[in-house]
């Protein structure tokens, strides 16, 4: 990409040069820091017009007369000005200046962050390498302002939540599109059981080079109707002309849970249990020694699942949690070899990782390789090739709410032991009582089932580029994204009681993903003293196609036999496939004059299958401008603003994420019956269906200070959404629960800042890089539609508040008088007003909007430190002013025994006697006395994280030479070390994966915590 | 110039490269969904007829609905004398401790699949004219059809609305009636509750014409005395005993079925018979492995390590006070499996079995209770109904029918089969310490429906 506008100038000098007057000859060649040649490096003579470029060694010749100033300016480097003479070597400086930093755009083009006029955070590929995320989404956490991640639970391979400047759609997706070398990637998850799983974990973070995420409309509007949730640019490492270098990367570590919750040993569990019985007997009026009375109940409850053990030794405990959680072992091996000529240069890497769960039986391991080439053909054209293989294993974990997720072991009687004293086997294992267990026992499942998931991804991508004319290119890429899974499972006998299986059950799927497209465009560039054009016109076709099969078996010889091969009984089977294609045109040009004022302007036609017949073309144009103030005379001289420039942006971005054939009305064959097949109205028709709107404005300040030392932005932005994509209900008397409309209107508002300072910059050198985000959404129209989702349908959305907030009853606490739970009515009194008192009457409580999910603020703040060898950096994250939904497993675990489920700690500060003040109700067994929905279960989750925090050592380099090494670096980097919150359960970094939608965020249901991973590494480059 | 006429060529290729992308694209965006058809090409012939009505039996599959929901639930609500309900599912619990609210998971649930399957009767009755083979196969479609709408509007007003009898019903609201397929949405899908007469009206109306329409016999199908059988109970529900008597006894004896030597053969229909429907059974769903949920094995079920094959969450554990109503050697009462410390029924233990919708000897209780009542005897004496039944269930025959004894054989012999609740309401008997006529022990209407269609009116106490 930054080889394309150094082509243009280089083209444009040439076209300027001839008329220039001339004197004595410079030679001269521009080089590095480390001696490699900097190429297309713009030479000026100081006073005179025009100039020249250095070529493929860096060489270049100028006339200029003696003594005269020669300026050597190159992207991403210090300018330099030295005296003209005869043979001139300079060295330039890499500049480490944010404001100097190269911005990619999209399409081949690319822009000097000083002269960006849209919003796009750039995220170097540096920042974010050798960390243990596994997954480029989870890395831009907190490294982009603006870029809200949530990683959703400690599961590996699994979906994260990714929310530029908010959620701009109800029903339709809300994730950003992700662009890699030029093509749009399958990024939405394939898997068929089980949560979400995260497609970008087959590329290997550590080829990247640059992240660049377009935010406002101007940035995005050149991918037109799929821009509206931000677009994540992914560039990759290209070779470069010079010595061919070698780098290794070697760590290893360790991960443990970052939290466990304080759950009931055998004692407490047995004083509340039988505390709550013996109200539920009184309510009843049931002696406690009837055989059939709640006490007796209990007692033989915990007597039948602790073997009888609990007769014995009623203080024998084990905590469950024990059975779900293990260390993980991390390793990962690095190789990267880059270099080249002046023809032909190549990157390659290499990359294996293997990665264990916090979670027992989770397990992730990842192979890749890529190789990028570019080749100079002639002097007119140049070709390349980008190739990425991946393989991915992944041994998943079962969904947050299936019986099976280890941490729904939690919820087991602290008195049942983890193995049956008959059998050794795990709690619940036949041939031992297969009913033991309050649940099934997740163990059983980590022994005796496996469930695996195998990824082979290709990203392939081959590019033509022809100079057609000086400072005109035309360039042709053809992408390809393969993506092919397999999926199985197989459930031996011992995990009956979860399969219903007696004789085991397998299941194996496939998902088939070929993305083709192709970009062709022109890029004009035209450079002169004053006036600077850039100009791109080009065309897309992208085409999707997904097909999936799967079969299930059950009736196994023996569990020797895990195959479905092997299967007596075909128990189901199933293949469909989905299409979708995208035609597009688009323009952009950009305009700026004297360095002062810049403009520009893009669009982009979007044509797709998606849209209805009516509305099959969108049109999505943005406009933007700039002003360098301190290039005017009034600043340039002042000494402490170094720079300073306001940018205003406006444009249209669509999303069109909202599904294959939206706007069909369908009929579909899989309504068979008893072995005959049948049909079923599954869809209503809308041939209106078009992509979302968003409008969004963009004001800014860029700013910098003390020689560009301080450094920072200031963003507002406005995002108005209409004609959302949405789901809309209707009453299910028709058949049917919703249908696909363009009905309503949302917004985001905030403000963005972003700080980057260079605190000490001698021997001891100190950078901090904080961003901040505040953004407030809003559903300003949805047309009286109420839209539910999440545990227990508590998120919803609702005309003036954020999506997905809380409506639940108010919790008001606990009666000292009777231990009763009780809620504010919050009815409404005939004179207007809010009716707030309490009530012990559940259906007496009017919901409320109670929580909301969405953070109000999002933050990041680095620290690097670097002195002699060492180098340090300390990156914390935070997520601010949102709630959490702990009812999936509070109803159950913090609930007063509603249920026999084992209970939280803090269930032990009930209401027992008149007078208690405390906050949690009387145990009332199999009474529902507070479990009800209320907003006792929603919780503060905010939480500021020490994410990740290295140490290194870089030795000399001249000690290294008799080595061969050029450079060996040691360290040690953690992940989540610390976190400071005051969320109850296992992480306020939480989104329930079987529950999770763009409404129903925020959702804990027994969701296992992040890692806290601890890794020593080493680098070295040869 | 020769660099000028490279760069011609290079134009050239440029732009007959993107022309001939751009041509080749635009016809591209015309593609089509391969796993669903149009749904204007869905119901053109014969065939397309006869496959929405078999996925007409694929929605009355559905768990929420005859997948064994509705019998779940007309057993759980209140049922706190004869059941333990120790499930987590919420909506069950909550409907066990008749403390249900609004937002209940199963009366959104059954609401929604009885609607869906009734769109997609709604689909066939409109497209009968495609039906052209014979006279026989269209009416036997039309029949099928309007059974499965007939019954599925009775199920939902006994559920969602005031039994009959308590005030009056021709005011009382009862469901939406949707007699049309839904096509494009307008205001008129936005329907107000029926009252609960004009939905009985209409069930009536549809399952009397079923009954003139269906065949005898129809394989695993929907059959003239399973409409029959399904208007009995309308009839007993609306204390029409003459008519409910009358329909028993056309079931009876134009079915040519006849009573199972023992209860045992009604029940593991799977696990011992490999799926075949019992002769007992009028109108049953299936389940096979590829297809369905016996949802009434779900909840009542277990597994059992005795019997290979037996599944279930054991949520519906069965209390001491049952097994009192048993007269001693009722083969009825040692139905029933002890596992863990707790009861079991085993009619529900098998997974795959068939769900039943009615049975046989249902008819001859139905039957023998009209005679009773009416002091008729039609088809035959109450005497010889009631010990039918007796005898299959081991015990010796009576010497005189009083209606108690005929309506405790119905509740023993059709205990857990989903007759519990509207039984007692329609003989207006207490449910545990519940008047027959609580407004808890009928289910809400469901939040969601309440929220998007303003017309509709909540039940008392939501």
């Amino acid at each position: 990409m930054r080889k394309k506008l150094l082509w243009s100038l280089l083209a444009s000098c040439l076209f300027f040069g001839t008329a220039m007057a001339q004197n004595s000859t410079v030679n001269g060649r521009v080089t590095d820091e480390k001696g490699d040649p900097i190429v297309g490096a713009t030479i000026q003579v100081k006073g005179a017009k025009g100039g020249t470029t250095s070529n493929n060694d860096g060489v270049f010749t100028i006339k200029a007369a003696n003594g005269a100033s020669i300026t050597i300016q190159a992207l991403g480097f210090e300018t330099k000005t030295v005296a003209a003479a005869a043979n001139l070597n300079v060295k330039l400086v890499t500049d480490v200046k944010a404001l100097s930093e190269v911005v990619v755009t999209g399409f081949g083009g690319s822009l000097i962050k000083k002269e960006l006029t849209g919003n796009i955070a750039r995220v170097k590929g540096k920042d974010i390498e050798y960390m243990p995320t596994p997954s480029v989404d989870a890395a831009l956490q907190g490294k982009a302002a603006g870029v809200f991640v949530n990683s959703q639970s400690g599961k590996l391979g699994q979906a994260v939540t990714v929310r530029i400047r908010g959620n701009s759609s109800i029903s339709a997706s809300s994730q950003p599109l992700y662009v890699l070398d030029g093509i749009p990637i399958t990024s939405q998850d394939q898997s068929t059981y089980g949560g979400d799983m995260n497609p970008l974990t087959d590329l290997n973070p550590n080829d990247i080079e640059s992240i660049e995420v377009l935010k406002d409309a101007s940035a995005g509007a050149i991918y037109g109707s799929r821009a509206a949730n931000g677009v994540v640019l992914i560039t990759t490492k290209r070779g470069r002309a010079g010595k061919t270098q070698i780098t290794l990367n070697l760590q290893s570590g360790q991960s443990e849970a970052t939290k466990r919750v304080r759950m009931l040993n055998s004692t407490e569990y047995n004083e509340l249990a039988m505390e709550a019985a013996k109200y539920s007997d009184d309510a009843e009026s049931i002696p406690y020694d009837d055989p059939y009375s709640y006490t007796q109940y209990m007692k033989d409850i915990m007597s039948y699942h602790s073997y009888g053990q609990w007769d014995k030794d009623k203080a024998k405990s084990y905590d469950w949690q024990d059975q779900a959680f293990q260390t993980g072992q991390y390793r990962q091996a690095d190789l990267q070899i880059k270099g080249g000529n002046d023809k032909t240069k190549f990157f390659s890497s290499f990359q294996h990782l293997d990665q264990g769960g916090t979670i027992r039986s989770n397990e992730l391991s990842r192979t890749t390789g890529r190789l990028n080439v570019d080749q100079k053909a002639n002097d007119w054209l140049d070709l390349g090739v980008s190739l990425s293989l991946s393989r991915i294993y992944n041994r998943r974990l079962p969904g947050d709410n299936a019986f099976s997720n280890p941490l729904q072991s939690a919820a087991l009687l602290p008195m049942s032991p983890f193995l049956d004293p008959t059998t050794g086997l795990p709690n619940g294992t036949p041939p031992g009582d297969v009913n033991v267990g309050l649940y099934f026992n997740p163990r059983i499942q980590i022994d005796y089932a496996k469930y695996t998931q195998d990824v082979y991804r290709t990203f392939g991508n081959t590019y033509f580029k022809a100079k057609l004319l000086p400072g005109l290119t035309f360039q042709t890429e053809f992408g390809l994204d393969f993506l092919s899974q397999n999926e199985e499972r197989y459930y031996q006998t011992q995990a009956v009681r979860n399969t219903s299986s007696p004789r085991g059950e397998g299941v194996n799927t496939g998902a088939f993903i070929t993305n083709y497209n192709t970009n062709s465009y022109f890029n004009y560039n035209k450079l002169t003293a004053k006036h600077n054009f850039a100009a791109t016109l080009g065309m897309q076709y992208q085409q999707s196609q997904a097909k999936y099969n799967s079969v299930t078996g059950t009736d196994f010889p023996s569990d020797s036999y895990q195959k479905i091969a092997s299967a007596a009984t075909k128990a189901g089977g199933s293949s469909s496939q989905s299409d979708f294609r995208f035609l597009s045109y688009f323009l952009r040009s950009n305009y700026t004059y004297d360095e002062k004022y810049i403009i520009s302007a893009s669009g982009r036609m979007d044509a797709s299958s998606r849209f209805g017949k009516n509305s099959r073309t969108g049109f999505f144009p943005a406009v933007s401008a700039g002003w360098i103030l301190s290039n005017e005379k009034f600043l340039s001289t002042n000494k402490y603003l170094s720079f300073l420039k306001l940018r205003a942006s406006y444009g249209i971005v669509g999303n069109s994420e909202i599904g294959n054939f939206p706007q069909m009305g369908l009929f579909t064959g899989d309504a068979g019956y008893a072995g005959n097949a049948g049909q079923r109205p599954s869809q209503l028709r809308n041939d209106d269906l078009r992509w979302e709107t968003t409008n969004q404005v963009d004001v800014g300040i860029d700013f910098g200070l003390f020689n560009n030392r301080i450094s920072g932005e200031i963003d507002y932005y406005v995002k108005s959404t209409d004609g959302l994509l949405l789901n809309v209900n209707i009453p299910a008397t028709t058949g049917f629960s919703s249908m696909v409309k363009n009905i309503g209107k949302l917004e985001n508002k905030g403000y963005e800042f972003v700080l980057n300072t260079q605190n000490l910059v001698g021997a001891f050198k100190w950078t901090t890089n904080f961003n901040v985000a505040l953004n407030q959404g809003k559903v300003t129209d949805i047309q009286g539609q109420v839209i539910e989702g999440g545990v227990g349908s508590m998120n919803r959305v609702q005309e003036g508040y954020a999506i997905g907030v809380y409506y639940t009853a108010e919790w008001a606490g606990v009666d000292p008088a009777n231990g009763n739970a009780l809620w504010y009515k919050n009815t409404k009194n005939a004179d207007g007003t809010i009716d707030r008192t309490t009530t012990s009457v559940f259906s007496q409580a009017t919901r409320v909007v109670t929580g909301n999910p969405n953070p109000d603020v999002i933050l990041g703040l680095t620290n690097s430190f670097s002195y002699k060898g060492f180098d340090m950096s300390i990156f914390f994250n935070g997520v601010l002013g949102n709630e959490n939904n702990i009812y999936g497993m509070g109803r159950y675990s913090s609930a007063s025994m509603r249920y026999e489920d084992n209970q939280t700690y803090d269930q032990m500060a009930r209401w027992q006697k008149p007078g208690d003040i405390t906050n949690i109700p009387q145990a009332r067994l199999f009474y529902n006395n507070g479990a009800q929905i209320s907003s006792r279960y929603i919780v503060d989750g905010s939480y500021i994280r020490l994410r990740t925090a290295s140490i290194g050592y870089t030795f000399d380099a001249k000690k290294l030479s008799k080595f061969k090494l050029e450079k060996l670096r040691v360290y040690v980097s953690g992940q989540n070390l610390l976190t400071f919150t005051k969320y109850p359960y296992w992480d306020p970094e939480v989104n329930a994966d079987d529950f999770d939608s763009n409404i129903a965020k925020g959702n804990d249901f027994y969701t296992p915590p992040q890692p806290r991973t601890i890794l020593f590494g080493v680098n070295i480059n040869f | 110039m020769k660099i000028y006429n490279k760069t011609i060529n290079k134009y050239l290729i440029a732009i007959l490269f993107t022309s001939v992308l751009a041509t080749a694209c635009e016809k591209r965006l015309d593609v089509f969904p391969t796993s669903s058809i149009s749904d204007s090409k869905a119901l053109l012939s014969e065939g397309d007829v006869l496959v929405t009505l078999i996925g007409t039996y694929d929605g009355a599959q559905a768990a929420t609905v005859y997948g064994g929901d509705i019998m779940v639930l007309n057993e759980l609500i209140g049922n706190g004398e004869n059941i333990n309900f120790t499930g987590t599912f919420a909506g069950l619990a909550d409907a066990y401790k008749a403390q249900m609210t609004a937002n209940n998971g199963n009366a959104s649930g059954t609401w929604a699949s009885a609607y869906t399957t009734i769109n997609r009767a709604n689909n066939v009755l409109s497209a009968l004219d495609k039906v052209t083979s014979s006279a026989t196969k269209k009416s036997s479609v039309e029949g099928e059809a309007l059974f499965l709408r007939g019954s599925l509007y009775f199920e939902l007003v006994k559920l969602f609305a005031k039994p009959v009898g308590d005030g009056d019903y021709a005011a009382n609201p009862g469901v939406p009636l949707v007699l049309t397929p839904t096509g494009n949405v307008s205001e008129a899908d936005y329907k107000a509750r029926a009252t609960v007469k004009a939905v009985y009206d209409q069930v009536i109306a549809d399952l009397t014409r079923a009954e003139s329409l269906l065949p005898s016999s129809n394989g695993i199908y929907a059959t003239k005395w399973s409409a029959a059988a399904q208007l009995s109970r309308v009839h007993l529900m609306l204390k029409n005993y003459a008519e409910a008597g009358a329909a028993a006894n056309r079931v009876i004896t134009g079915s040519g079925k006849s009573l199972a030597s023992d209860i045992d053969k009604n029940w593991f229909t799977y696990i011992y018979n490999g799926g075949t429907t019992p002769g007992e059974y009028l109108f049953s769903i299936k389940v096979t492995a590829q297809d369905g949920t016996n949802a009434l094995s779900t909840y009542f079920g277990r597994t059992i390590s005795g019997i290979s094959g037996s599944a279930g969450r054991s949520d519906c554990k069965i209390k001491a006070a049952h097994f009192t109503q048993y007269e001693t050697g009722d083969k009825r009462k040692d139905f029933f499996v002890l596992s863990g410390g707790n009861y079991y029924t085993k009619k529900h233990l098998d997974r795959l079995g068939d769900v039943p919708v009615v049975r046989l000897s249902e008819m001859y209780l139905t039957r023998a209770e009209a005679n009773v009542r009416n002091n008729t005897s039609v088809g035959a004496t109450p005497l010889a109904d009631v010990n039918a039944i007796r005898t299959r269930a081991g015990l010796p025959a009576l010497t005189t029918a009083t209606l108690a004894a005929v309506l405790k054989e119905r509740k023993l012999e059709l205990a857990f089969e989903g007759q519990g609740l509207p039984d007692a309401k329609r003989l207006q008997n207490n449910v545990g310490l519940l008047s027959w006529n609580a407004p808890n022990l009928i289910m809400p209407i469901p939040q969601r429906e309440m929220d998007v269609n303003k017309k509709l009116v909540q039940n008392a106490g939501y």
